[in-house]
C-alpha cells in the first residue's frame, strides 16, 4: 500500500503526505483522478496527475450530477500515461504502445511489454492490478490476469487498454506489434498455406428459414 | 414383414408418432463428443492433412455440450491436443455471429495458443465472457 501512495505521489510531483490527506478525509472526497488534459510529462515531473479535492462541506452528501453517476460504471480507470509510467517504473522493456483506430472495435490502446523473467512478468501484472483496484471507483469490476499458469505470456485487459507482458522469446514467436499494426497486411497471413477441406467436408449453406 | 428384418424398431412408437403427425428429431447441441471440427489457426498440427479429422473427444463443461468459448479435448493426428471453441454452426443467442463450420483454436495446457495467427472471424462476443480469452484474441485478424 505504501509503495502505491508512494507512486501516485510521485506520478503527481507533490509530497506523500498530501496524497494520504486526500484519501483519509472522510468528508472531503479527494479525487484521484489521472488528468487527460495534462500533456504527458517526460523526467521526474509525473505526467499529469493531479490530487483534487471537492468542496463538499463535512456533514453534507455529495450532490454528483446524474450525467456522472450514469458513466460511473464504464470510466476508464486507468490513463495511458498513468500505466506507461507505472511500467517505466517497473524496468519493464521494450513498451510498445499501439493506439487502435475506433474501426477495430477491441480497445483503445493496446500494451505489449517485455519481462526479465516469469517472476518480473507476474510482479508487473500484479502491480498494474495493485494499481487499477487503488484507482477504481466501488462499482467497476475487477481486472484479473490472464495466463497464472504459463511463464511466457500474461495479459490484462482494462476495458479500454489491453496489456501483454511477454519474454522475449514467446515476443518474437507471436510478433504482435506486427500483426496490430499492419492488420491485413501482415506476413505471417500470406504464410498461411491455403486450406486442405478434409474429404468429407460437406458445404451446406443454410438458410435464415432454418434458424430458431 | 419388412420392418422386423432391419433389426429391432419400436414398432409402437412408430405408430404414436405418426398419429401425432409431427416428427421428433434428436437433442441437438454445439460441440460434444465424437464432433468433427475444424482448426482455424495457423499452426502445423491443425493444418498438415491427416486421414482423419479432428475429432472433440472431451467437452470440459458440467454437461459435456460445448458452446462458443469453452474448452475441448480434441484427438488430432493420433495426439490429444486442448482446444477453444470459437463458433458453431447451431444458433446461439440473438445478435451473435452463426457459422458454417465449427470452429477451434488449439491451445497448450497453459492456456497459450499453439498457432500464431487466426484467418477466420472471431466473435467478438468472447471479450464479454469471463475467462481467458484476450490471447486468442490478440493473435485473431478479423472480428465478427
Amino acid at each position: 500500500m505504501g509503495k502505491v501512495v508512494a507512486t501516485l505521489a510521485a506520478l503527481a510531483g507533490c509530497g506523500v503526505r498530501t496524497v494520504l490527506r486526500a484519501a483519509r478525509e472522510p468528508a472531503q472526497r479527494a479525487l484521484l483522478c489521472p488528468d487527460g488534459r495534462a500533456k504527458p510529462a517526460r523526467g521526474p515531473r509525473g505526467p499529469g496527475l493531479i490530487v483534487r479535492a471537492s468542496r463538499g462541506c463535512s456533514g453534507e452528501h455529495w450532490e454528483r450530477s446524474p450525467l456522472e453517476e450514469r458513466g460511473s460504471i464504464n470510466e476508464p480507470v486507468l490513463n495511458i500515461d498513468v500505466l506507461v509510467a507505472l511500467l517505466r517504473q517497473e524496468n519493464a522493456k521494450d513498451i510498445c504502445v499501439i493506439k487502435l483506430p475506433v474501426e477495430i472495435k477491441y480497445a483503445d490502446y493496446f500494451i505489449i511489454v517485455t519481462g526479465t523473467s516469469t517472476r518480473h512478468l507476474q510482479a508487473m501484472a500484479q502491480y498494474a492490478v495493485k494499481v487499477h483496484k487503488h484507482l477504481k471507483r466501488g462499482e467497476t469490476d475487477h481486472v484479473h490476469i490472464e495466463g497464472k499458469e504459463t511463464d511466457d505470456w500474461k495479459c490484462i485487459d482494462f476495458g479500454n487498454i489491453v496489456v501483454h507482458f511477454m519474454l522475449p522469446e514467446a515476443r518474437e514467436i507471436y510478433e504482435l506489434e506486427k500483426l496490430w499494426t499492419l492488420r491485413s497486411y501482415d506476413d505471417q497471413f500470406v504464410k498461411i498455406p491455403l486450406e486442405i477441406l478434409p474429404l468429407d467436408f460437406i458445404y451446406t449453406p443454410t438458410t435464415d428459414l432454418e434458424q430458431k | 414383414m419388412a420392418l422386423f428384418t432391419k433389426g429391432f424398431v419400436p414398432l409402437i412408437r412408430t405408430a404414436e408418432a405418426m398419429s401425432r403427425m409431427f416428427s421428433s428429431s434428436p437433442v441437438c447441441v454445439a460441440v460434444q463428443k465424437m464432433t468433427r471440427v475444424r482448426v482455424v489457426d495457423n499452426s502445423s498440427l491443425g493444418n498438415t492433412p491427416y486421414h482423419r479429422p479432428p475429432k472433440c473427444i472431451h467437452v470440459y463443461t458440467k454437461n459435456g455440450i460445448g458452446k462458443v468459448g469453452d474448452k475441448i479435448l480434441l484427438a488430432i493426428k493420433g495426439q490429444k491436443k486442448k482446444a477453444l471453441i470459437v463458433g458453431h454452426k447451431m444458433p446461439g443467442p440473438r445478435m451473435t455471429p452463426r457459422f458454417d463450420s465449427n470452429n477451434v483454436v488449439l491451445i497448450e495446457d497453459n492456456g497459450n495458443p499453439t498457432g500464431t495467427r487466426i484467418k477466420v472471424p472471431i466473435p467478438s462476443s468472447l471479450r464479454r465472457l469471463g475467462g481467458e480469452y484476450s490471447k486468442v484474441l490478440a493473435i485473431a485478424q478479423k472480428f465478427v
